[in-house]
Order: C-alpha cells, then sequence, then structure tokens
C-alpha cells in the first residue's frame, strides 16, 4: 500500500496565499496543491505519489520524460499557457 | 436542436459549474467550497439567471468529498438558498472508485440530474479518468433505479459513440454535454464545435461547455446554434486573459447577456425541465 507523501505538508499560509483551514501543500514545489493532487499526495483511493505525481517523479528523477514546467498541478486539463482550467465536469 | 431552435427563438438553460473538484481557492480565491460558499454562490447564479446549478462536494480544507453525507449537507444548503433550480450532482471523480462515485446519487432528495461521464479522460502524464463501460453502466442504472435525469458528459467525438449505442436506454430527450478543450477533450474550435453538434442522436438537447478563454466564444456558437450553456468557477476561473473571475455570478450575467443580445429567451427553471426531460 502506497504511503502518504513524504513531501506533503498541510499549511495555512504559504505561496503568497493564506486559508482559513491548512491546506495541502508541497514542500517540493513550494506551493499550495490542487485538492486532486492532494489525493495523490495523501495516497488515497490507489492513488501513489510515486506512481502518479509529476512533481515527485520528476523531484526523484524518476520520470525522464518530464518535460519542464509540467506538474501534477498543470496538467491536460489544468492551466495551460493561455490560463484554462478544467475539473471533472 | 438547429440553427432553427436560434431563429425560433427557443429558450436557452444556462447551468453553472459553482465549484468542481480539480481546482480549488488556490486558483481562484473566489471559487466557493464550503456548503455555505456554494449556497450563497447558488443563490447567485440563480438571480443572475441559471436553472441548472451543477454541484460538487469538498472537505474543510478544499479537498475532493464523495459521500452521500457531504453532498447531503451541500444540496441541503443549496436547496434552502435558492427559490427553484435544477440540482445536478456530479459523479465524476479522477482516481475514485466507483462505488465512491455513486454515493452523490443517493441524497435525499435525489438530484434532478446527475453527470454521467461516457469514457476516459487523461490527466497528466500519469493519470486517467477512467470511466470504463461498466462504470458508466453501473451509474446509469442507479440514475434510472433513483428517477435521476442523466447528464451525459462526451469528452471528445468518439464518447459520441458511446452515447449512440446507449441511445435507446437515455431517458427523453438525451440531454448531453459537449465539452471542449485540451488535452483528451474534443479541440476547442467552433469547427470542433459544429461537428459535435452533427453527430448528436435524434432529438438531443446539448450544452456547450468550453474551458478557459474557450467559454465565451463557445458558448456565443452554442447560443446561435440552439443549445444551451454552461459557465463557472469549475470549468474557467477568469473573466478575461489574465484577470480571474470575481464569481461565478459574473460568469452567468455575461452569459446571460450573450443569450439575451442574440434574442432567445432565457429559459425559466420550469422551462428548463420541461426542455431537459427533467
Amino acid at each position: 500500500m502506497a504511503e502518504r507523501c513524504q513531501h506533503l505538508d498541510y499549511r495555512r499560509e504559504g505561496d503568497g496565499k493564506a486559508f482559513e483551514v491548512a491546506r495541502a501543500y508541497c514542500t517540493v514545489a513550494d506551493r499550495f496543491v490542487q485538492p486532486v493532487t492532494a489525493d495523490i499526495c495523501n495516497a488515497r483511493y490507489d492513488l501513489d505519489p510515486t506512481e502518479h505525481c509529476e512533481i515527485y517523479l520528476d523531484h526523484h528523477g524518476v520520470d525522464g520524460e518530464e518535460s519542464a514546467g509540467g506538474t501534477s498541478d498543470s496538467d491536460s486539463v489544468g492551466d495551460g499557457e493561455d490560463g484554462r482550467k478544467g475539473s471533472d465536469p | 436542436m438547429t440553427y432553427d431552435d436560434y431563429l425560433d427563438g427557443k429558450p436557452v438553460v444556462v447551468t453553472a459549474a459553482l465549484t468542481g473538484g480539480i481546482h480549488g481557492k488556490e486558483a481562484n480565491p473566489n471559487l466557493p467550497e464550503t456548503p455555505e460558499e456554494i449556497a450563497e454562490a447558488a443563490a447567485a447564479c440563480e438571480a443572475a439567471g441559471a436553472s441548472v446549478l451543477h454541484l460538487h462536494a469538498r472537505e474543510a480544507n478544499g479537498e475532493r468529498a464523495f459521500s452521500t453525507e457531504r453532498f447531503q449537507t451541500v444540496t441541503d444548503a443549496v436547496r434552502a438558498a435558492t427559490d427553484d433550480v435544477i440540482v445536478q450532482h456530479s459523479t465524476g471523480g479522477t482516481g475514485a472508485p466507483t462505488e465512491l462515485r455513486a454515493e452523490p446519487l443517493r441524497t435525499d432528495p435525489a438530484p434532478d440530474m446527475a453527470s454521467l461521464d461516457m469514457g476516459p479522460m487523461n490527466r497528466g502524464q500519469h493519470l486517467t479518468s477512467e470511466n470504463t463501460r461498466a462504470t458508466v453502466a453501473a451509474l446509469h442504472e442507479e440514475m434510472r433505479e433513483r428517477g435521476i435525469k442523466p447528464e451525459v458528459e462526451v469528452f471528445n467525438d468518439g464518447h459520441l459513440n458511446e452515447v449512440l449505442a446507449v441511445a435507446d436506454d437515455l431517458a427523453a430527450p438525451p440531454s448531453i454535454t459537449l465539452i471542449l478543450g485540451p488535452g483528451t477533450l474534443s479541440v476547442p474550435s467552433p469547427r470542433s464545435l459544429l461537428h459535435l453538434v452533427d453527430h448528436l442522436p435524434e432529438g438531443a438537447e446539448f450544452t456547450t461547455l468550453g474551458f478557459g478563454r474557450h467559454q465565451l466564444p463557445l458558448t456565443t456558437l452554442s447560443v446561435l446554434l440552439g443549445g444551451h450553456v454552461r459557465v463557472g468557477l469549475e470549468d474557467n476561473v477568469y473573466y478575461r486573459r489574465g484577470e480571474l473571475a470575481e464569481s461565478n455570478a459574473q460568469l452567468v450575467e455575461r452569459a446571460v447577456r450573450i443569450v439575451e443580445e442574440f434574442g432567445r429567451p432565457l429559459a425559466t427553471t420550469d422551462e428548463a425541465r420541461e426542455i431537459l426531460g427533467v
């Protein structure tokens, strides 16, 4: 069973943002992560940060094909070059 | 639905997707996450002209929630804050098991509508929202048992094949949301939307959902093509390039202005129920 990511922290402040309730924060990317990414960080639903998180894979040199700037948070339906945002519609 | 529907002044149903399950306040601090915030946004969108509210639930820290209990809290708050809207629950959930994704169908009362994703969608380099045929069938069956109208979500034109394969099983008229954006979604362009509309099942009603900067032009085109529209912070956190949207209602208000400028009436909730077969 996958374990919670070693780079996950819960913070109320960081990355120039502040929240009333502590949120998932990636200490590698130095920013708050999207809620869907937090499920990967927490290894929920058979998700595994060592398999599914591009930040983790890039940081640990596992993902040789990772392109510059690619993270779990700026994925195929996330922020694009044109500011597109997406979801599980 | 055709251009004739535009010429005939068919009412437009505006759906507001308030919250979503992917990004949160880290992307736009105006995105509602708590039940109270979602209810407040719901009331504002209803006042602005939305007749369908597409809902997701969150935990207190903004993370995704799928439980019936959490959806119950959200839907109760929304129903209390609004006068008469069509409540639509999401069953989407990248990575989440089917059993968990069915929980939003089990609130009391059941939602009027619920999303039914017709196939897979890639997310980043290592994740796919699978939506196998077995998952689609299981969710659809539970919707039928509970009298919930499916909001059939078509991520790309291949998913239209999937819709056509089950069209006879869908409650009439099929209510289909055409989704255009990056990645494995339909290519976001006017020509792409025309192609999708040309291949809809007979008698289907369609709603256009364009991600990000595609939301405004494709909303406009949908109005011209006799379709309906979906806007909101789930799909687009910007009002214009580099400027975050102030609220869901701000996006609804813009869509309503477009609808009215082009001479189509805005559907009341009663009209929306009749048009969508809810």
